[in-house]
């Protein structure tokens, strides 16, 4: 009984972790492959190459440089699949085949000369062992031709002041709820935690128009400075928008903590000579560090993966977060077909909250059943 | 040097609980004063009020002459030792005891001159580098203290800082905590619910209950002359005997009889000249157990005797516990023979008349 059990939750815990680490593996090695091995085969190994297999397609360079090579026509006038299927069916390729002698007319030239030429091309083409490429290529491609750099420390930048701006201000609102009580503290308190019956999606279009009204106030305003003050399509807006949305949330988690401290504390340091700003800066403060880390790594997995918002909200391509810029090469891969370049992209985007998880999982459960049990 | 005095002090809670009514008491220099009471009683409201962490309703305290009703707790110059410690667990020994100093912007060798001290008076140097989760209770509880030594404060309020400790470790620390007293020569408040810690730390023992001060004296004197029914059985263990009965004149003597006849203890002769108008009337006799001994079969002696039957016998070794049951109402006994009485037998009593208390069964106050 008690070993079919064990049997049962282990069984369940490996199947939940291939579930997880599998597509996680398999985006990390496909980020290290070409696009070419990808079409080959999708769950190819990055080490496991050799030549053009005879189901392969070309490289576009490659046949080009073999065109250049044999000196025919510019590669842009042949029809690519053709190429390809050429390629697949290279062996089968006979000069006095009719499918060849049909495609050859296509290129204006007597189909005798085209398939000569044609199988030089091929024949180079193949010859040549398909370039390994190279682990780092996808990551350079990614970080530099695809601005995944700039991208990167843009949602660096938003995360950083939005998580400092949340838990500074939410860790003040949820002490003085959670130790005080004064007219109307319980109400603002469910005022604050309401905020998480909102859908975030409905926010999208009164916040535009507020974005707008408030920017242009703003501006009125700060004028005479020669200032300008924009919310929409600036990084400014988006992180007053990020606090806003975590503050419920994070309020709710650390009321709960501030309320599970020992009220003695306080008190303590009251006899010690603290104010209660001293109080909350020297004592309550980092003894909620437990709880200020899980709301903390909750709030980053949220921004740092916050699509939404920043698509609405930012416009400049220079502003963009890192969910943004992997969406637009996505959208690029639709015509480029570069795979490799888009693993690498989503592989950047993941390390982080990866990181993240990792070196405080253990703080992150903790501080999960600490707030459950005293909260 | 430090004297508080508490005049007209009370307490409301939330405009209709009143915790603390009307307290009147002043402290001297340099005195332990133990409040002592079941809990809800207001000894360790007043003990706050007198830290500031409560406001004070109505009345005034001073401290040194000073009225403090105002003074921000830190202003008052006051430590304090807290129930649960109150240990900051982020901050090891040593700076859990110079965050006060740090605070009161103290200069850093002064600081580290007092906490080697305090350290030294407690026999904590060892541990000034652990973090207080890595300290058992007895040393937690002397970093409490130590916290509260470094400040040199005026007065040293207690409240109830070994409840949470072992029972052996608690007569150690009860022990040391009055050689501090005497060694430091400061006033000190302590708040305990356990009388046997007010009867052996205190200078003075304050009895309250239900907000009110019943009793303010030395601990013999609280012993030997409790001013009310409530204070003679909570002071002492086991608790004084309580009879009801009346007075009457038996023979030309006054005399102590229960209702159901066939008690009858005859009063002294120094008590019967104050309790000569209450002869008719009903009291509450008051025998501590130890003011009761086992007769001899020839004893016939002149202050009366009692019959009774044990009911639990409780032999603690030097002396023994023997609950009784005279006439329907309960009885303690403590005994010294050597061989205990057997469960159920009658045993026939001698009480020691000179050591009765009588109270008024209406007001319960001593009649004197």
């Amino acid at each position: 009984m008690e070993r079919a059990r064990k049997i049962l939750i282990y069984g369940f815990l490996i199947g939940w972790l291939f579930a997880v680490a599998l597509p996680m593996g398999w985006v990390l090695l496909n980020s290290l492959r070409s696009s070419q091995e990808f079409v080959q085969n999708p769950f190819g190994m990055p080490w496991l190459i050799g030549g053009i297999p005879a189901d392969g397609l070309l490289e576009h360079d490659e046949i080009e440089e073999a065109l250049r090579l044999s000196e025919v026509t510019p590669l842009d006038s042949i029809p690519h699949k053709k190429l390809a299927w050429l390629a697949e069916h290279f062996e089968e390729i006979d000069t006095d085949n009719n499918g060849a002698l049909n495609a050859g007319t296509e290129f204006g030239d007597s189909p005798s000369t085209l398939d000569a030429k044609m199988i030089a091309i091929i024949e180079k083409a193949a010859s040549r062992p398909l370039a390994r490429s190279n682990a780092v290529e996808n990551y350079r491609k990614a970080w530099v031709e695809s601005h995944f750099s700039r991208f990167f420390f843009n949602s660096l930048w938003v995360t950083f002041w939005s998580l400092l701006g949340t838990l500074s201000l939410a860790s003040m609102a949820a002490y003085v709820l959670a130790r005080f009580e004064f007219r109307g503290s319980h109400v603002l308190f469910l005022f604050f935690v309401s905020g998480m019956m909102i859908p975030a999606q409905l926010l999208l279009t009164p916040v535009f128009f507020e974005f707008s009204w408030f920017s242009e106030v703003g501006t009125q305003l700060l004028q005479p400075f020669g200032l300008r003050f924009q919310l929409y399509d600036s990084h400014f807006g988006l992180i007053i928008l990020y606090i806003a949305l975590s503050l419920p949330f994070t309020i709710l988690v650390l009321t709960g903590f501030f309320k599970s401290l020992p009220g003695a504390l306080r008190e303590a340091a009251i006899l010690d000579g603290c104010n209660e700003y001293r109080v909350f800066w020297h004592v309550m403060l980092p003894l909620a560090k437990p709880g200020l880390i899980t709301a903390g790594i909750f709030n980053f997995l949220g921004i740092w993966n916050e699509y939404i918002f920043a698509l609405v909200f930012v416009n400049t391509p220079e502003l963009k977060t890192l969910p943004l810029g992997l969406a637009s090469v996505s959208i690029q891969a639709q015509y480029k077909t570069d795979f490799g370049l888009m693993f690498a992209g989503l592989v950047i985007v993941v390390v982080p909250t990866l990181l993240v998880y990792v070196l405080l999982q253990r703080r992150l459960t903790e501080g999960i059943t600490m707030g459950a049990l005293k909260g | 040097m430090a004297e508080v005095t508490l005049t007209h002090v009370q307490k409301i809670y939330g405009g209709d609980v009143t915790a603390v009514q009307d307290a009147n008491l002043t402290i001297n220099d340099k005195e332990f004063v133990v409040l002592v009471g079941p809990s809800g009683c207001g000894k360790s409201t007043t003990l706050r009020m007198i830290a500031g962490l409560e406001d004070i309703t109505a009345g005034e305290i001073h401290i040194d002459g000073t009225r403090i009703n105002d003074v921000p707790p830190k202003d008052r110059d006051i430590a304090m030792v807290f129930q649960n410690y109150a240990l900051y667990p982020h901050k090891n020994v040593y700076k859990n005891m110079s965050f006060g100093l740090e605070m009161r912007r103290f200069p850093k060798d002064e600081i580290d001159k007092r906490v080697r001290e305090a350290a030294d008076i407690l026999g904590i140097t060892d541990l000034l580098h652990r973090r207080p989760k890595a300290l058992s209770g007895g040393q937690r509880q002397r970093v409490a203290v130590g916290r509260a030594i470094v400040r040199k404060p005026k007065v040293f309020l207690f409240d109830e800082p070994l409840s949470n400790l072992d029972a052996k470790l608690r007569v150690q620390m009860r022990a040391e905590i009055s050689k501090l007293h005497r060694r430091l020569e400061a006033t000190m408040v302590y708040v305990t619910h356990d009388q046997v810690e007010a009867m052996t730390m205190g200078d003075r023992i304050v009895v309250m209950l239900d907000g009110l001060i019943q009793q303010v004296a030395a601990p013999l004197e609280l012993y030997r002359r409790p001013a009310n029914t409530f204070v003679a059985t909570f002071i002492g263990s086991p608790p004084m005997n309580l009879l009801q009965g009346a007075l009457a004149f038996v023979d030309g003597a006054l005399c102590f009889v229960t209702p159901e006849q066939g008690t009858c203890l005859k009063v002294s002769e120094e008590q019967g000249a104050v309790l000569a108008d209450f002869a008719g009337k009903p009291v509450d006799l008051g025998i501590r157990p130890e003011d009761l001994s086992v007769a001899s079969r020839s004893d016939t002696s002149n202050g009366g005797t009692l019959e009774a039957d044990v009911e639990v016998v409780e032999p603690m070794g030097a002396e023994t516990y023997v609950y009784l049951s005279v006439a329907g109402q309960a009885l303690t006994a403590r005994i010294h023979d050597q061989t205990p009485p057997i469960v159920g037998a009658r045993l026939r009593l001698n009480a020691n008349t000179p050591c009765f208390h009588f109270f008024d069964p209406d007001s319960g106050k001593a009649i004197r």
